[in-house]
């Protein structure tokens, strides 16, 4: 197969597979045939396929392991969320012009940070600028300092898991461990309504399609290479007059942006938004996609997000003990086993059904070749 | 007497107690082709990794440039930096990047802007495309040019490490072992190159293989180095009689090549 | 028996007698006179009986007041008429009836015939009570405490009294301090006479009060020593308010000695548990560098090891599984006998980590040896695994692992409180350090072990068998994980995801330290672990000071008052901030490699 063969047939699979999650997929919901239930299923998986896009933009382009990524997604979903908790308006259990857990802190008024975040734009603005600075903050100490492989994973977890203590934390205002809940309105439509939740769904597809078209678009450019390169000899690179950490921490900001705007989506489309989503488990959880979906390519994360969080749903109805069991043990095989993931099964296959094909062909000769070249050759 | 391009003074370090450089001196002056031999455990990598900003001096002073005036002080820049500045360096184990092409491995190393936004929206126009092409031809990696460079063989990489010095065009190329895993004809071919390169680029070459040296030394200045420190310098010949060399290096073999 | 007839001088003669905290031989039981303050007519009689009980240390006096109080406690009367104050006691049967005790002797009630009656409480008239009884029944349970047998429960009891500055029970205070040979109760009576004292309206009493109070340092006195002044300021008594401002300066710098040296000794005991935490981190990750995340759940082995060995030592326990149920039988040990369950879990809990550890070398770790991320995220999902197995055996709640007496109790020095169990870690701590530098620096093993970390390739081509090398390492590192999980389990809770706890803090320290450093990791658990103390000790301190911050000053304060949190929020970025000075930790071990 050439180059532009594949390239055709790349082509053909991110059309159809598009069209499909954008137009198609909602069309059989306003019919009937997908229930909303599946759809805001769906929607969720889409919002942790933009996650998982975010660890392999770092993982598997960049070789930085960050443990991260989760705290990005919330703190993304967070900061929609307060958007979402202001349209609540006095519609909440309290009914008081304020959210119910301030008033169950004992707040008569809105603390200060909260009141800019009835607007909209603004909080869309916050879901950019909030995961971004930390990100850049965190990222410029840390690769200024060369911290990298596993320190660095070790730091983005050490990261996130401050965070979450934090988040934990009434003090904070941003609602305990409780997070926030019961949203309403968004731009003036009811959460409630099929449509609007269809609509989201909508953004959510959009929104992923043009990560991934992003993503594509940088693995081609000049930074993709350094980027590659970066990951796969860091200090040769610096020996070429590049400054690494220049690229890690565009990336890294980078990144940070896509899993942040990921959570922005899932908070109104999943209804709830909490410190649980941000605990290290989560990220390690996102790297499980990316792994047995396949790293460093582009369709492998959305796929590992999409299957494993379906065998997620499913298992942990079926066998609610197991779970964690499968999920482990699964990840464990895939990294020792199968490090290309699923989107290396096909080659794989093949090259095993070319080698079976070839001794089975040898063993219709009469006079096998010396098993010491053919080894050799292989 | 011109002022050298690259001035090291009076330079120690140490690792962990190990002495590796020890009040070294060293001139280059631009246009040189300065080979430098020595022992095991001489210090010539560390030698390179000083110059380059691996390692940081314990003491001692790296100028760079012929104008006294607006010399730049090698030992507050990093790697990049220094780099970028025109100082090339090819290791002495092949170090290329094995996950890309041929092709793409000269791209990173080609000479012009390095920023994060300049990569992203970098364009090769024609002009080094047949700059590419031309250095290809050099190295002979032409048919190769889509291959992954880890799938080339060892002295492939090494003339792919030489092609990305070319890609570079720096000021300085400092090489270390080209002749490394080559064979005696392409021995022979890198030495040419190196000649070539030399007048139009200032080099430093650390070689063990004496016949090498000998051919790339013909009318340059060959500097050995003996624990941490220069020895002795002069031309080939002189070197080659000198009692004190004899005594440390070339008394230990005809060719150190170990 | 026969009721006694009520004696109005036996009755002041008993009176008397308590007041002095001395029942003479031959007087009627405390039981006794419970059933005659039941019984007696008058309300004041009642009180005055009450008030007889005051500082008796007979242990049937609360049940049996408390019982009054709530209405259990019945007068039966017999059918010659007499009348016997019981209490029911026994199962109810199908007719409701219960057995009784008689109050006086705390014998069965019986009939005639000696069989025991049975009563059904709705035939049964509750002996009365006022609201001025209940008080003299409480006054009579505040201090039967002061002559409780365990010195603790005095020391609360003199405390409780002192604290309230109840002036009416000083003269009881100062009886007991007549009588009390326990050195320490001798101080909180002092104490508390002192704080009662206070309130005394006589200039000179007072005097000698805030003297004793200033000798004594009681921490306990500040806000009442604060209030004497302002009083004593107010009321224009120079010499009062200068007793009270020495005593509350003598109190302050008493203080922070006690606060020092308390956060010094959690800072050092802190240090301890991470240093204990992260011991086989350091030579897993260290020495080894494979990023091993159940490191944590390895801990967490050691820690129900320590479960199961004090469950075989009690009374055992039945493990689920997958449906299946694995009975482990008990030796049924008590006493001395059943306290050495934990000595003998030590070497089991490194044992059983060993084993897990070895498993998982073997099973996995091995193919990952060049690819650390790789063996970061296999390692994960191994903890996943693990995790959960835990939670399928011995359930997602925590268990109870119960201290054995020689590692429960404090020590209180100087005010200073000393968890016993801390100061064992803190040696135990120092033991394993010294431990492992034996093995390291003393064995063949350890020589093994560093010449294989240090250049694998060369160890093997010299005839070192690195495989064996590194299994047995790794052995080495998750069984001292699984020690410090039997040394956890008497801080901290048990559960499934104990490790998780620790996980992080563990690969802290080791990165502080600097990777592969031994001394290092001691060194940076020390320092993580003081900061953290002095941090929590000290934040709601600086907490006020916060609020200059623009905009986000208030909201600081508020975070800085959970110092706990914040403590460690704050030492994390502080980690972070290190790093950027001493990228490697603080000490390097260096590479020549260009990719290391």
């Amino acid at each position: 197969m050439s180059a532009p063969t594949v390239r055709r047939y790349e082509l053909i699979a991110v059309t159809v597979i598009a069209l499909l999650l954008i137009v198609v997929v909602p069309l059989l919901n306003a019919n009937g045939v997908i229930s909303h239930f599946d759809l805001s299923r769906y929607g969720k998986y889409l919002c942790y396929a933009l996650l998982a896009i975010s660890v392999d933009l770092l993982w598997g382009y960049t070789g930085l392991l960050s443990l991260g990524q989760a705290l990005f997604f919330t703190l993304g979903g967070y900061m929609h969320g307060m958007y979402l908790m202001r349209m609540i308006g006095e519609l909440g259990q309290y009914k008081k012009p304020i959210p119910d857990f301030l008033v169950f802190l004992g707040w008569e008024r809105l603390p200060a940070f909260w009141e800019p975040f009835a607007s909209f734009p603004f909080a869309m603005a916050m879901v950019i600028l909030v995961p971004g600075l930390v990100a850049y903050v965190f990222g410029y100490l840390a690769f200024r300092s060369r911290i990298k492989g596993v320190y660095f994973s070790i730091l983005t977890q050490a990261l996130t898991y401050a965070a979450s203590i934090m988040f934990f934390r009434n003090n904070l205002l941003l609602g305990g461990n409780n997070g926030f809940t019961d949203f309403k309105f968004i731009l003036g439509h009811s959460l409630a309504d099929p449509a609007t939740s269809r609509w989201l769904y909508i953004a959510t597809a959009v929104a992923v399609l043009l990560a991934f078209l992003f993503c594509r678009w940088l693995s081609k450019t000049k930074f993709g290479l350094v980027q590659q390169a970066i990951r796969d000899g860091e200090n040769r690179v610096l020996f070429s007059g590049y400054a690494t950490a220049h690229f890690k921490l565009f990336i890294f900001v980078v990144a940070a942006l896509l899993a942040a705007i990921g959570g922005a989506l899932y908070t109104p489309q999943v209804g709830i938004i909490n410190p649980g989503e941000m605990q290290a488990d989560k990220s390690l959880e996102a790297v499980v996609w990316v792994a047995v979906g396949g790293r460093g390519t582009l369709l492998g994360p959305i796929i590992g997000a999409f299957s494993i969080n379906y065998l997620k749903s499913w298992a942990t109805t079926a066998f609610p003990d197991l779970w964690l069991l499968i999920l482990g043990g699964l990840f464990v095989l895939v990294v020792l086993f199968l490090p290309g993931g699923i989107v290396s099964l096909p080659a794989r296959l093949k090259a095993a059904w070319q080698k079976l094909a070839a001794r089975s062909a040898r063993k219709d000769r009469d006079s096998p070749p010396a098993p010491d070249s053919a080894s050799a050759k292989s | 007497m011109p002022h050298p391009l690259l001035s090291v003074e009076d330079v120690s370090k140490s690792y962990d107690g190990f002495k590796a450089i020890t009040n070294l001196n060293f001139y280059l002056y631009e246009g040189e082709l300065r080979t430098v031999i020595g022992p095991n455990g001489a210090g010539k990598s560390t030698f390179f990794d000083l110059i380059t900003g691996r390692a940081k001096p314990d003491k001692g002073k790296l100028d760079f440039g012929t104008d006294p005036a607006a010399s730049h002080d090698l030992t507050e820049l990093n790697e990049y930096e220094i780099n970028r500045l025109g100082i090339g360096r090819k290791f002495q184990t092949p170090s290329v990047y094995t996950e890309h092409t041929v092709w793409d491995n000269l791209v990173l190393s080609l000479k012009g802007p390095r920023g994060v936004f300049a990569s992203l929206f970098h364009r090769l126009t024609s002009t080094d495309r047949d700059r590419l092409d031309d250095i290809l031809k050099t190295v002979r990696l032409d048919a190769k040019r889509d291959w992954k460079a880890g799938l080339l063989a060892h002295g492939e990489k090494q003339w792919l490490e030489i092609g990305m010095l070319l890609a570079q065009d720096p000021k300085v190329l400092l090489v270390d072992e080209p002749a490394a895993g080559m064979s005696d004809d392409e021995t022979d071919r890198t030495g040419d190159l190196l000649l070539s390169l030399a007048g139009k680029h200032s080099l430093i070459v650390i070689e063990h293989d004496m016949a090498f040296v000998k051919q790339i030394a013909a009318n340059g200045v060959v500097t050995v180095l003996h624990q941490g420190t220069v020895l002795c310098e002069g031309k080939f010949d002189e070197v080659q009689s000198d009692e004190k060399v004899r005594e440390v290096y070339l008394g230990r073999g005809k060719h150190g090549t170990r | 028996m026969d009721l006694l007839p009520v004696k109005p001088l036996a009755c002041i003669l008993f009176f008397v007698a308590a007041c002095a905290y001395l029942v003479p031989a031959g007087a009627a039981t405390p039981r006794e006179i419970i059933a005659r303050a039941v019984l007696a007519e008058d309300a004041g009689a009642k009180r005055d009986f009450i008030g007889q009980l005051m500082g008796q240390a007979d242990p049937a006096i609360a049940p049996l007041l408390e019982a009054w109080r709530t209405d259990a406690l019945f007068i039966f009367t017999a059918t010659d008429g007499a009348k016997i104050p019981v209490v029911l006691t026994g199962e109810r049967d199908e007719a409701g009836t219960q057995t009784a005790a008689r109050i006086d002797t705390g014998a069965a009630l019986t009939a005639a015939n000696g069989q025991p009656l049975r009563l059904v409480v709705a035939d049964l008239a509750a002996a009365d009570h006022t609201s001025s009884l209940r008080r003299a029944m409480k006054a009579v349970l505040d201090l039967a405490d002061l002559a409780a047998s365990e010195p603790a429960k005095r020391i609360k009891a003199i405390l409780t009294i002192g604290l309230a500055q109840d002036a009416e029970k000083l003269p009881a205070l100062q009886a007991r301090l007549a009588i009390e040979p326990e050195e320490s109760v001798r101080r909180a009576l002092r104490e508390s006479i002192a704080l009662a004292q206070l309130k005394d309206d006589r200039d000179a009493i007072k005097l000698a009060a805030l003297g004793e109070l200033k000798e004594l340092r009681s921490l306990a006195s500040t806000d009442f020593l604060t209030r004497s002044l302002k009083e004593s300021e107010a009321a224009g008594k120079p010499a009062l308010a200068r007793a009270a401002r020495e005593a509350l300066r003598s109190v302050e710098s008493h203080r922070s000695f006690v606060d020092f040296f308390g956060t010094l000794f959690r800072g050092v005991s802190l240090g301890s548990i991470l240093l204990v935490a992260a011991l086989g981190l350091a030579i897993t990750f260290g020495l080894m560098r494979v990023i091993n995340m159940a490191h944590g759940e390895m801990i967490a082995v050691g820690a129900y090891t320590t479960y199961l060995v004090q469950n075989i030592f009690g009374t055992g326990i039945t493990i689920p599984f997958f449906g299946f149920s694995l009975p482990i039988f008990g030796l049924n040990l008590t006493g001395a006998a059943y306290q050495w369950y934990f000595i003998a879990a030590l070497p089991l809990s490194f044992i059983a980590a060993a084993i897990v550890g070895i498993g998982l070398e073997r099973s996995v770790i091995r193919f990952l040896y060049r690819r650390p991320l790789e063996s970061l995220l296999a390692t994960w999902g191994v903890s996943l695994v693990m995790q959960q197995g835990l939670r399928l055996m011995f359930g997602a709640n925590n268990v109870q692992v119960s201290s054995p007496t020689y590692l429960s109790g404090n020590w209180l020095v100087n005010d200073i409180i000393l968890g016993w169990n801390r100061v064992f870690v803190i040696g135990f701590a120092m033991l394993i350090v010294f431990g492992m530098w034996l093995v390291l620096t003393k064995t063949p093993l350890g020589l093994l072990i560093r010449a294989s970390m240090q250049n694998r390739t060369m160890a093997s081509c010299m005839g070192v068998r690195t495989e064996r090398v590194n299994m047995l390492t790794f052995g080495l590192g998750s069984g001292l994980a699984g020690l410090a999980g039997a040394f956890l389990s008497q801080i901290g809770n048990v559960g499934p995801s104990l490790g998780q706890g620790y996980i992080i803090d563990s690969f802290m320290v080791v990165v502080v330290g600097g990777v592969g450093s031994i001394g290092g990791t001691i060194l940076s658990a020390f320092g993580i672990g003081g900061i953290d103390q002095v941090l929590q000790q000290y934040l709601p301190y600086i907490a006020p000071g916060l609020s200059w911050v623009p905009g986000i000053g208030s909201f600081l304060q508020n975070l800085a008052q959970d110092a706990a949190v914040f403590g460690k929020i704050l030492v994390l970025a502080g980690i972070i901030l290190f790093l950027q000075w001493k990228p490697a930790g603080l000490f390097v071990t260096r590479s020549r490699n260009l990719e290391d």
